[in-house]
């Protein structure tokens, strides 16, 4: 039974309501399932406007993905990091799992995930719709490597940036479904000889990345490249030369996380007005080092993430040995995650999308439900 | 009634069954919908509701009257001396008395939040119907729901195949 005492009279809810207030936020999986409750549900939710409406509603959550022994499965999991909502079991939820040789993760957007799956070969996959295509529009080269995707705010399109291996070397662009190979641009770009793509935050119209106390931001409209000082005072904490202190979005405003030298305290700053570029400091956060190795393992300062929310809440996501601990901004430990498989946390947001992107169905090797997906 | 009190402006709100309600025009506001009508000049003495029954509005006023933010002369000694924190979590509390509603009622106040624009409520009241349809069946969504299935078996079949692993 649904409910325990059902009134007497027993009045539904109008369609129009279950379908635009209803139906409209339920997650994919659940959504899915009640298109075979009636026709008139159904009709109403295979349109186009209905599920951008139906993406528009959906949680942005923090990216976690789930490694798989042997490299031969990789999770996709919408961290639900509201302690107490959840089950500990229902926070690491995977949406699909994907199988292949050597299947790891590359970059991704808003639903949107590119991964290795093989040896040097990219694919993209909407673990919503359970779509899959392999992309040859480019290879991995010796040369670039991807390193971020966002949608191109005029054309709609998804772009994916090509970071450089050569100093000399300029970045490039590459459109998805497009014929035409990636095309170079901003020849005096910087480059980041590590960049780590599961950092880099998308932040409005911009991709920004953090290295050497520098913020880089690819202005996504322009195409051109950009620097920012990182907050003052951050050089009394580690930037670390190759993950440098972490971005992240909170309230539409920029964050930043950055350890101290002892990894014993956790700065944290926030740009409130973006235009003026000042960062104000927000935390001090004290991190019990000490005492949680010797309970966890040891620290693992280069996969420090910070999963903010959509309502505002800020968590850390904080490695030690196999366990992925959830602190609050006390430095309180809120949650202990573990999967035997083990877990890599993300800058990254899932926001579930079931809208038929064009560009799929022009890939090669294009499938729906099949291999990868387990 | 409530009872006029100075400096704040007051609107009268009126249920298609022939009830009025005289409310702040601050508490009228938290729905968008209202919020337009007087911007726009649209609401000189009364506003009428249509669609929403007195027993609904009075609810819906009940809930309004409660989240409007306190930041009015007599609102801000209130929110001085309560922190935010201990606000939010009453204000939860509230809203978890409040839903404790059959099912109709609940329908309506989801079809009265929408009509009314009132993003929180609309939240609250639609957040357990949401739950329902995630953990039910197919045949407990629609007696839930009173939908009727007008599918032909092997339609409905089908259309399971084609989201199969949404079943699993």
């Amino acid at each position: 039974m649904v409910e325990a005492a059902p009134p007497p009279l027993h009045r539904g809810l109008p369609d129009d309501f279950a379908i635009w207030e209803i139906l409209v936020r339920l997650p994919p999986k659940s959504f899915l399932r009640c298109r075979a409750v009636c026709r008139a549900w159904r009709s109403a939710t295979t349109a186009r406007d209905f599920l951008l409406a139906h993406h528009a509603r959906q949680p942005a959550l923090p990216l976690i993905y789930g490694l798989g022994r042997d490299i031969e499965s990789l999770d996709i999991i919408p961290f639900d990091h509201r302690v107490g909502v959840a089950t500990a079991d229902d926070r690491l939820l995977s949406v699909a799992r994907i199988g292949g040789p050597y299947v790891r993760p590359c970059i991704s957007c808003d639903g949107l995930q590119v991964l290795y799956i093989g040896v040097d070969q990219l694919s993209i996959v909407n673990p919503a719709t359970r779509q899959c295509a392999r992309l040859r529009g480019f290879t991995v080269t010796d040369t670039h490597r991807p390193v971020g995707m966002y949608p191109h705010s005029l054309s709609g399109e998804y772009r994916i940036l090509l970071a450089p291996h050569d100093p000399d070397d300029s970045y490039q662009l590459y459109t998805l479904g497009s014929s035409q190979p990636p095309r170079q641009i901003d020849i005096d770009g910087p480059v980041v000889e590590e960049l780590s793509p599961f950092t880099l935050l998308l932040f409005h119209h911009t991709l920004q990345w953090c290295a050497d106390n520098v913020i880089t931001v690819f202005d996504t409209i322009a195409e051109s490249f950009g620097e920012m000082l990182a907050p003052h005072g951050t050089d009394q904490f580690v930037m670390d030369e190759i993950y440098g202190g972490v971005l992240f979005e909170v309230d539409a405003m920029l964050g930043m996380f950055s350890l101290n030298a002892e990894f014993t305290s956790i700065g944290i700053w926030a740009m409130h007005n973006y235009e003026s570029r000042v960062w104000a400091f927000k935390y001090r956060v004290e991190l019990p080092l000490a005492e949680l190795t010797v309970q966890f393992g040891d620290f693992k300062p280069y996969c420090c993430r910070v999963p903010s929310s959509w309502d505002g809440d800020v968590s850390m996501l904080l490695q030690f040995g196999d366990w992925l601990l959830q602190l609050d901004m006390d430095g309180k430990v809120v949650a202990s995650l573990r999967r035997h498989k083990g877990l890599l946390p993300t800058q990254h947001r899932l926001k579930q999308t079931l809208v038929q992107h064009s560009f799929f169905t022009a890939l090669e090797g294009y499938v729906v439900n099949a291999s990868p997906f387990m | 009634m409530a009872t006029r009190e100075a400096g704040k402006k007051m609107i009268m709100l009126k249920s298609p069954d022939g009830m009025e309600f005289e409310v702040e025009e601050a508490v009228a506001m938290e729905s968008q919908t209202i919020r337009k009508m007087i911007e726009d000049d649209c609401a000189d003495t009364a506003i009428l509701i249509p669609n929403i029954n007195s027993k609904i509005l009075s609810r819906v006023i009940e809930y309004c009257n409660k989240h409007v933010p306190t930041t009015g002369a007599t609102g801000a000694a209130a929110s001085d001396t309560v922190a935010p924190a201990a606000l939010a979590e009453d204000l939860k509390i509230w809203d978890a008395e409040f839903i404790k509603v059959n099912r109709a009622t609940r329908f309506d106040l989801i079809q009265a939040a929408s009509y009314l624009n009132i993003k929180g409520l609309l939240d609250l009241t639609s957040q357990t119907t949401i739950d329902t349809i995630s953990d039910n069946s197919l045949e407990e969504i629609r007696s839930f729901l009173s939908t009727k299935n007008d599918y032909l078996p092997e339609e409905e079949q089908t259309i399971r195949r084609e989201n199969q692993w949404a079943f699993q």
